[in-house]
Order: C-alpha cells, then sequence, then structure tokens
C-alpha cells in the first residue's frame, strides 16, 4: 500500500463508531476505578487495570473486525451463529459436570461468556434470513416461524443457565428486528397474546425460584427475602443523593461503605450518579442516544438490506442493555443483572461490543466506498 | 420487483419510529433522574448523609425436639456476644479502658485483639466478649451511651438437655462452611448465610429443612454514633419495604421415650457399644443409644479446638452411632436365622436331633464347638438354648449358601432398614455370586459354616439384627423402622405424622415361629440356656446370646479365656431379645465391642432397658409375670423339697 492509498483509506475510514464508544469508555474506567479504589480487596480495587486490558483487547479485536467486508459477515453469518449454539451447549454441558459456574468457559486463565457473543450472532443470522426473504411483504406468522426460531433456542438455552436477564434480551432484540423489518398488525396481536400465555407458563414453572422473587420484589417489595429490594432502595439513595451537580469523583459514600452491593458491575450507574449528579448523567445519557442514532441512520443509509438490518440489530443489543441496566438502578424495573455498556466491569461484553463496533464500522467503510 | 436500494428506503419510515421509541425511552429515565436527583434529591442527600440504613438478619430459632411423652430433649437459649464497630468509635483508648474494666481483663489484651481485625473494613463488627455474662451485658447496655460503637448481639444456641445421652440420634449442628455455601444452597433452596448453622447429623440432619425455620430481617437506621433505631413505617422517604418476623422452625416429636435412652446410656456406662429398641407392632425406635458419646451443645456455642480433636483423634470415634453406622458380624445370634431357614426349607424338623461331640469334620477340616466336650444329644429347641455350634454346623453341611442368604436378606439383612438417618450402613450377607464378584473364586462349602453361626463374611447393624428378632416377635411382619412421630408448628398444628410402615409379610409356618421362640425363650429362661444369668425379674425376656470374632482363632487359643487376651483382640458381646415372651412389646439389640460375651456383657445392657419399659408402660403385665415367677418357683421348690423328704426317708428306711 503505498502513501496516498493510506491517506485515501484513513479518510475512508468511519472512526465515529469507535470513537464513541471510546468516550463513554473513558468515563466508565475513571466511575470503576472511583467505585472500587477505597475496596479492602486487591482484587477490587486493581479492577480498572484488567478493565483497560480488556479494552485495549477488545478494540484491537474490534478493529479487525472492522477489515471483514459485509459481504464476508453476510457469508459466515450462519456458521458464527452454529458455533455459538454449539459453545452455549458445551457450558451447559461443563457446568453440569463442574457443578457450578455454568455461565463460563475457561481458556487457560481466561473466562469467557458465549452467551454474550451470542447476541451478536443471533443478529447476524436473523439478518441474513431477512434479506433471503421478500422483503417488500410484511411478515407474517407463517413467515415468522423460523426467524422466531432462530431467536429461540439461544435464548433458551441462556435461560436454563440460568440467566434469565440474557434470554429475555435476545427475544427483546429480535423483536426490535422484526418491527424494523415490519409486522402485520394481525399478526403483532396474536404474537402478543401467545407472548403473554407463555409468560406466564414459563414464570408459573420455568422460573428459578430467585427469579420469581426479583420479580414478586419488584411489584411488591414486602415479599423480599433475598435483599433485592434492600439493593433497588441503597441504589435510589446513592442516585438521589447524587442531586444536581454530584458529591464528586471519589466522594460516594455509598459505595466506599459497600451499602451497595455488585457497584462495579450490575450497579456502576448508581455510583456514577452519586458522584456527577443529574448534570453528567445528562452528559452520559446523551453520549448513548448520539451512539443509538449514529446506528439507526447507518442503517438507513446503505444499499443492502442485510447491511441495513445488522446496525439495527446492534443498537437493538446496545439500547436494551443501557434501557435496563438505567431503569433498574432506579427502581423503574426487576433487578434482572444486565451490564450497562462500557461502563460496567466485565471482559466478556466489552468484548462483544468491540466486535459489534467493528461490524459496524465496517458496514459504514463499504457504504463510502459508492 | 423493486431494487434494494429501494426497500431501505421503505425501511425508512420504520428507522425513525425507532429512533422516536428510543428518545420516548430516555425522555422517562430523565426525568426518573430529574425526580431523585433535583426533586427529592435533598431529602436523599440528607438520608445517606445523617442515616446509615442497614438489614439486619433476625435468626429464626430452631424447632423444639420432644420425646415420645412430650419431654424437651433439644431446645434453645440465647447467647450474648459483645462486638465493636470500629467506625463509631470515638475514643478508642477510653472505650478500651471502660471495657476492660467490666470483662475485668489487661487493656494490653483487649488492644490486641482489636489490632487482629485492624485490616478489615471499619463496619464490620469485631467480636470482642463471646458469650458474657447477664452481669456483664446489664453494664453494657445500661452505659451504652459512654460506649459508642459497643452493641451486645443476641444469639441462639443449641441445647441438648441430656448431653451426652442419645446425642448420635439428635445429632448436632455446626456453621456452615464457605465452601458448602453456594452447593447447600443449590441444593436445597435456601439462601444460606455464612455463619448459619446447619444440622450436621442425625435428626438435625435428616429434618434440617424442617426445623431451620426462614429467617427475618429488620431494618435499622444506625445514626452517627453507631446507635441502632428500628425502622419506622411511614415516617421516612423510602417507601415500599418493611420489615419480615423470622418463622421459627417445625418442633419435632420422636418416637424414642427419654427414660429408656437413659436406661440405655447408664446400661452402657464404662463399656463402648450401642442398644436399639424397637416396639416390634409398628417399628418405632424407642431407644437408640451409643457409646462413647459427645455433648452436641458444645458445637453451638463455641467449640474448643481440644474439644474437637479429642472427638476426632479418639480411637473409639465417639461421633459414629454403633446402632446404624457400624457393622459387625452377629455371631450366635445368626443362629436364629439359619435355624428359620433350616425349619422353613425342611432340612430338619423337631425331631431331628444330631449328635455334638464337641467337634465337626468336614473332609479335612476339624471345627469346634464353643463347648470343647459338645453338647451331646441336640434338637432344635436346645441347639438355640445351649448355642450349639455343631448343630448348624450340620445343617450347614446341607443348606446352599444362596438359600440361606434369602431367608438373612428376607428379615432384613443385606439391605439399609430405611430409617432416614444419615450414614446408615447396608451390611452384608454373601451370595455365591457375590463372592465370585468380588474375588473371583468360587464359594467353599467350609465358608458356609463360619456364615451359619454369623462369622467371616456376614455383616450387619445392630438396628438390622433387632429388626429381624421383630419380625419372629410380631409374627411375621418386617417393618420399617423410624424414629420421628410427628412434625409439628408451635401452634401446635401437626403437619406431618408418621404411621408404622411394613415392608414386607414374611410367610413362616406357625411350626417354625414356634420352635425359634420356644429355643429363644430357654435361652433366658432355662437353667441351662446362655443368657440364664442375665434373665431379669418380672421381664419374661426371649433372647439370643451371640460372641462375635475380630480375628480369626487357631483351634487351641479357641478356648482361652477371652479377658485374658489384650482388649483389641477380645470378642464383642451381643445380644438380642424381646420381651414379654408370651406377647412380645418391645424387642432391644445391644453390642459391647470386646465384651467378651454377649451374656456377661451385653444381656444386661438388654434386660436393664426392657425392665424400665415393662415398669413404665405395662406395670400389670409385670407384676402378674413376677407373680407367676413366685409360683413357678415355690412349686419347683415343693417338688424340690417334696423329693428331699423323700430321699431322706428313703435313707431313713434304708438305715
Amino acid at each position: 500500500m503505498n502513501k496516498s492509498a493510506l491517506i485515501d483509506f484513513i479518510k475512508r475510514y468511519d472512526f465515529s463508531f469507535f470513537g464513541m464508544c471510546a468516550a463513554v469508555f473513558f468515563i466508565g474506567v475513571i466511575n470503576l476505578y472511583s467505585a472500587t479504589h477505597a475496596s479492602d480487596s486487591a482484587v477490587l480495587s486493581n479492577l480498572y487495570k484488567s478493565q483497560l486490558i480488556w479494552f485495549g483487547t477488545s478494540i484491537s479485536v474490534g478493529i479487525g473486525v472492522s477489515f471483514i467486508k459485509p459481504t464476508g459477515l453476510y457469508r459466515v453469518s450462519y456458521i458464527m451463529y452454529v458455533l455459538n449454539l454449539i459453545l452455549l451447549i458445551l457450558v451447559l454441558l461443563l457446568g453440569h459436570i463442574g457443578m457450578g459456574a455454568q455461565r463460563w468457559l475457561a481458556i487457560g486463565p481466561l473466562k469467557f461468556q458465549p452467551s454474550e457473543m451470542m447476541k451478536v450472532t443471533v443478529v447476524l443470522a436473523l439478518s441474513r434470513w431477512f434479506s433471503t426473504q421478500r422483503p417488500d411483504v410484511p411478515l407474517t406468522f407463517k413467515t415468522l416461524i423460523i426467524p422466531a426460531i432462530i431467536a429461540l433456542i439461544p435464548s433458551l438455552l441462556v435461560v436454563v443457565q440460568p440467566d434469565l436477564g440474557t434470554g429475555l434480551l435476545i427475544i427483546l432484540i429480535f423483536m426490535v428486528m422484526v418491527f424494523y423489518r415490519q409486522l402485520k398488525w394481525k399478526t403483532f396481536m396474536i404474537i402478543l397474546a401467545i407472548g403473554l400465555v407463555a409468560g406466564t407458563i414459563t414464570y408459573e414453572f420455568g422460573l428459578k425460584e430467585y427469579q420469581k422473587k426479583r420479580i414478586t420484589t419488584f411489584i411488591d417489595p414486602d415479599l423480599d427475602a433475598k435483599g433485592s429490594g434492600y439493593n433497588a432502595i441503597q441504589s435510589k439513595i446513592a442516585i438521589g443523593s447524587g442531586q444536581f451537580f454530584g458529591k464528586g469523583f471519589k466522594k460516594s459514600s455509598q459505595a466506599s461503605l459497600s451499602y451497595l452491593p455488585e457497584n462495579h458491575t450490575d450497579f456502576i450507574f448508581s455510583i456514577y450518579n452519586e458522584e456527577h449528579g443529574f448534570f453528567g448523567s445528562l452528559v452520559l445519557v446523551s453520549l448513548y442516544v448520539v451512539l443509538f442514532f449514529r446506528f439507526i441512520w447507518l442503517s438507513t443509509a446503505v444499499i443492502k438490506i442485510y447491511d441495513s438490518l445488522v446496525p439495527i440489530g446492534i443498537m437493538a443489543i446496545l439500547f436494551w442493555h443501557t434501557f435496563v441496566n438505567m431503569g433498574m438502578v432506579m427502581g423503574l424495573m426487576p433487578i434482572v443483572g444486565l451490564p450497562l455498556p462500557f461502563m460496567s466491569y466485565g471482559g466478556s461484553s466489552l468484548l462483544m461490543f468491540g466486535i459489534a463496533c467493528g461490524m459496524a464500522t465496517s458496514i459504514s467503510n463499504s457504504k463510502n466506498l459508492f | 420487483m423493486l431494487n434494494e436500494d429501494d426497500l431501505v428506503k421503505a425501511h425508512r419510515h420504520r428507522a425513525d419510529l425507532i429512533g422516536n421509541i428510543v428518545l420516548f425511552c430516555f425522555a422517562v429515565i430523565i426525568s426518573r433522574l430529574w425526580y431523585l436527583q433535583v426533586y427529592k434529591g435533598s431529602m436523599f442527600a440528607e438520608y445517606s448523609l445523617q442515616n446509615r440504613l442497614r438489614k439486619e438478619i433476625l435468626k429464626a430459632p430452631r424447632g423444639v425436639i420432644f420425646d415420645r411423652n412430650n419431654q424437651v430433649l433439644v431446645h434453645n437459649s440465647p447467647r450474648f456476644d459483645i462486638v465493636l464497630i470500629p467506625q463509631y468509635l470515638r475514643d478508642t483508648k477510653e472505650t478500651i479502658q471502660k471495657l476492660a474494666q467490666v470483662f475485668k481483663i489487661t487493656e494490653e489484651s483487649l488492644a490486641n485483639q482489636l489490632k487482629k481485625f485492624s485490616g478489615q473494613a471499619s463496619y464490620v463488627p469485631v467480636v470482642i466478649k463471646k458469650n458474657a455474662t447477664p452481669e456483664e451485658v446489664a453494664i453494657i447496655e445500661t452505659e451504652h451511651y459512654k460506649l459508642p460503637g459497643v452493641k451486645v448481639n443476641i444469639f441462639i444456641s443449641r441445647e441438648y438437655n441430656d448431653r451426652e445421652v442419645g446425642a448420635h440420634l439428635l445429632g448436632y449442628i455446626s456453621e456452615i462452611s464457605k465452601e458448602k455455601l453456594i452447593p447447600y444452597r443449590k441444593r436445597d433452596g435456601f439462601s444460606y448465610q455464612s455463619g448459619d448453622f446447619i444440622g450436621v447429623s442425625g435428626i438435625e440432619k435428616m429434618l434440617d429443612l424442617e426445623v431451620r425455620g426462614q429467617d427475618g430481617h429488620e431494618l435499622v437506621e444506625v445514626d452517627a454514633r453507631g446507635r441502632m433505631k428500628r425502622y419506622m413505617e411511614g415516617t421516612n422517604i423510602i417507601d415500599g419495604i418493611e420489615n419480615k418476623d423470622p418463622i421459627s422452625g417445625e418442633n419435632i416429636r420422636l418416637t424414642v421415650d427419654n427414660d429408656l435412652q437413659h436406661a440405655a446410656f447408664t446400661a452402657l456406662e464404662g463399656k463402648t457399644g450401642g442398644a436399639v429398641a424397637i416396639d416390634v407392632h409398628t417399628g418405632e425406635v424407642l431407644a437408640m443409644v451409643s457409646r462413647p458419646s459427645f455433648d452436641p451443645s458444645k458445637f453451638s456455642k463455641e467449640l474448643t479446638k481440644d474439644y474437637w480433636s479429642s472427638l476426632v483423634e479418639n480411637e473409639l470415634n465417639p461421633l459414629r452411632d454403633r446402632n446404624i453406622q457400624e457393622h459387625y458380624p452377629p455371631g450366635s445370634t445368626f443362629k436364629m436365622i439359619a435355624a428359620v431357614a433350616a425349619l422353613e426349607e425342611g432340612i430338619i424338623d423337631e425331631n431331628t436331633e444330631y449328635v455334638c461331640p464337641g467337634y465337626f469334620k468336614l473332609g479335612r477340616r476339624v471345627v469346634h464347638c464353643w463347648k470343647k466336650h459338645g453338647h451331646q444329644k441336640v434338637n432344635i429347641t436346645k441347639a438355640i438354648r445351649e448355642s450349639c455350634d455343631v448343630f448348624f454346623y450340620k445343617v450347614a453341611s446341607k443348606i446352599d449358601i444362596d438359600t440361606l442368604s434369602k431367608y438373612a436378606n428376607m428379615l432384613g439383612f443385606g439391605s439399609k432398614t430405611g430409617i432416614t438417618l444419615p450414614g446408615e450402613i447396608a451390611g452384608l450377607v454373601p451370595t455365591k455370586e457375590w463372592k465370585l464378584k468380588r474375588s473371583g473364586e468360587e464359594w467353599q462349602k467350609g465358608e458356609t459354616l463360619s456364615c451359619i453361626i454369623g462369622q467371616s463374611y456376614v455383616l450387619a447393624t445392630p438396628l438390622q439384627m433387632v429388626m429381624a428378632y421383630s419380625v419372629i416377635a410380631n409374627g411375621g411382619t418386617l417393618y420399617r423402622p423410624y424414629v420421628v412421630k410427628e412434625i409439628f408448628e408451635n401452634s401446635g398444628k401437626i403437619h406431618k405424622s408418621f404411621a408404622p410402615e411394613e415392608i414386607s409379610k414374611i410367610k413362616l409356618s406357625q411350626k417354625t415361629l414356634d420352635y425359634v421362640k420356644r429355643g429363644l425363650y430357654e435361652v433366658v429362661n432355662d437353667r441351662k440356656g446362655t443368657g440364664w444369668w442375665s434373665r431379669g425379674k418380672g421381664i419374661m425376656m426371649a433372647g439370643k446370646t451371640g460372641t462375635s470374632q475380630v480375628i480369626k482363632m487357631s483351634a487351641e487359643k479357641l478356648f482361652d479365656k477371652c479377658e485374658e487376651q489384650e482388649y483389641k483382640y477380645r470378642n464383642h458381646g451381643l445380644f438380642i431379645g424381646y420381651a414379654p415372651a408370651d406377647d412380645p412389646k418391645i424387642a432391644v439389640a445391644s453390642i459391647v465391642e470386646h465384651g467378651c460375651h454377649g451374656a456377661s456383657a451385653a444381656a444386661p445392657v438388654v434386660r436393664d432397658i426392657i425392665q424400665v419399659y415393662m415398669k413404665k408402660y405395662h406395670p400389670e403385665k409385670q407384676s402378674a409375670i413376677i407373680e407367676m415367677e413366685k409360683k413357678e418357683y415355690l412349686a419347683k421348690k415343693r417338688i424340690e423339697d417334696a423329693q428331699n423328704a423323700i430321699k431322706a426317708s428313703e435313707e431313713e428306711s434304708g438305715d
């Protein structure tokens, strides 16, 4: 590659996705440091370092992915989906033998959650399926069967891990994509009815006791037996006490006194709010919203239907994570344990978001070729 | 058909719609943030500054355990720990000074104690005095305004009223270990916290889930000085959370009788062994005691290292229940089963007589009877009464081992009785197939000889033995033994009650029953019986003695005095009996390890238990038996007197 070609390439390369993610991430890692620096445990207080390493890895992998052309993504969509399913089954089998952690696959010292990556591979598989169907007619009950199966299999595999939050998330992503592909109103109503019935049955027979309690605690905190209601209240105190401008960096009292459990993962947003107040949250939320709109904009600017569906799917992943996590720490939703993208601690989810951004970048770059 | 570009355009308005939904969702988030941080912000800020909301777990008391007559065996009693929360300390020196005064210890040792915990977070309480006396608690409580950060914690400790008596049956509780926390949560669907106590053995383990109850919680506000005030509903900005009272565990009514437990425990004084008593018509366990024992109360308070190692390092293994967790060769007590098998299979009948010269030849092998010079002519009743080995050797030469084992299995040997207490073992009944599998060798005829007198491969727990004798006593029903009568709530409402459960009805001919029972009766009630010297008054006991060899002995050593052997080589003594012989109610088995003889070591234990039982539950029957025994004695005496008189007159006239 000669010099002008390189400059040309850099000019064409869309840095907006990685740029925005990095912006959120740096707010996140500073916040993570603030939330954990006072911890007695060395593992906790050094968490921000491993988070940085994970971010570096994720961005590198993401940039690597951005060089795969959308046609390449299209070609491997199903293969990736099937491979990921196999990994999920492997987790279940190994977890069963090991009588314990059923979410992780360990490769040497690295632990990896295949359920994270599953969100992206489901988006790829669905996009490819939809793009092979006649795109000018709304989806009917009949044409929905196969995509529904594509989403349900991994969703159920994740639910039995048991990770109810991620399982439901896959269904939510599926719903956004179906909505985008267009659905007949009648079909929509029928699906809604089936969903309600299935939901009730799952709740009655399919859920583990602690999962049921999370839901009942949300609806009626009196029933709290595991302290979920307590977490929700401590989280509300943390957020509320931040007021307009927050208590300031490293000034969170709820975090340092350990009143807030899981404050580096699911409840990281509470700490952020406590320290930076309403004003800080406004900045953070705006960043997220701009990021989501970048994806939506990309999906309307491409030519191929596959290239349009993938960004919408990825947007759905990011949006649901963000919305559910924020809603849960503010007591608007049950506590389901979903991380806040780029803010919560967690390697697998960072890697997944990195790869997803790489894909969006690839689609955006290829669009500029024309 | 449209080209793809147009299609994407056709999707565009739905993309806009999605964008609007996203905006709407975050508008909700922002409004909620506004509500929490700006509208209610100052209240939350105040709350976070001045108050610390903390959830205190209220431990549920475990259920109480009663004996069959509602006597309390296990209950709970409060224990007070004084703790210090470093976060709320004002003047460390002054506090330490004051506490040292109260506890009458030096300031340095207290300061050192605190230093040990200086690494941990300052809001975690440090225990400075476990098991404080009521006086100490009173001082701390009254002066607590001078002692910021010092707190009295109440714990519930488990009290076992009878200490070592029945410890194995009741079991003990102990703090759950960190490793078990998660697997046990999964197993029981119960949110165990570290520091929780769980049942580790006996009834405490078997019914842990029923007995443990449900912890409650209480939200307390901790003010800046570390004092707590109970969270009051409706007075705070925090809505939608309530306190929850603990639900105490369910109570247990056992089938055992505490008086019998004590009788058994006393009878086993100074011995190593066990005793188990059964109601022959229900399978209820009336007593079950093992010695040496331990004090379960010590486990729920402060288990000292010394006490623990004294238990674990003791060769006699005091934690093991010898009635169900240990098996022994049943020795001559197995002859009852051999007799049943021989009679039922038609190998012998009531008229069969063998001659016992004191030894038996099988090919080139010579085996001895325990009686050196033999029993001479022996029929089935005499064979049981005097425990003649040779009689049974002759039976053994005619019976197949698998047939013998079939009867042993029928009477409950070789499989768990199903008492559901933790750690029960199944014992062993050998068959040809079993031996081939185990060693790859064919069954030897000579091995049947050892097995028929309850040695070599045959192994059984005392509980299995007593269940087998119950079958004879009640005329053919094998029950599943059980220890729990009822599980009931504090209100008295019975939650679950347990009824007798028949495992099988065994068809035994009346003749078989009669002859075996006759033999067992004569063991104790005939002058020549092996158990004569332990017969006891007013109980009309029937039973069988047994001696179970610890090591194989050479012929000459066989007749050496057992008491002169080294302790660990001495034989185990066994006795299994039931009473009253004419209408059996209770069956008891006892083993005394290295007790040498069943008759002298184990039979008195059984006798003592039965005597207490008869006196308590069947006093009329007991006095009737005493009356009868007196008459019998007088009649015998009169005959003797008459005979003597005749002799005397004959002698006189002869002169």
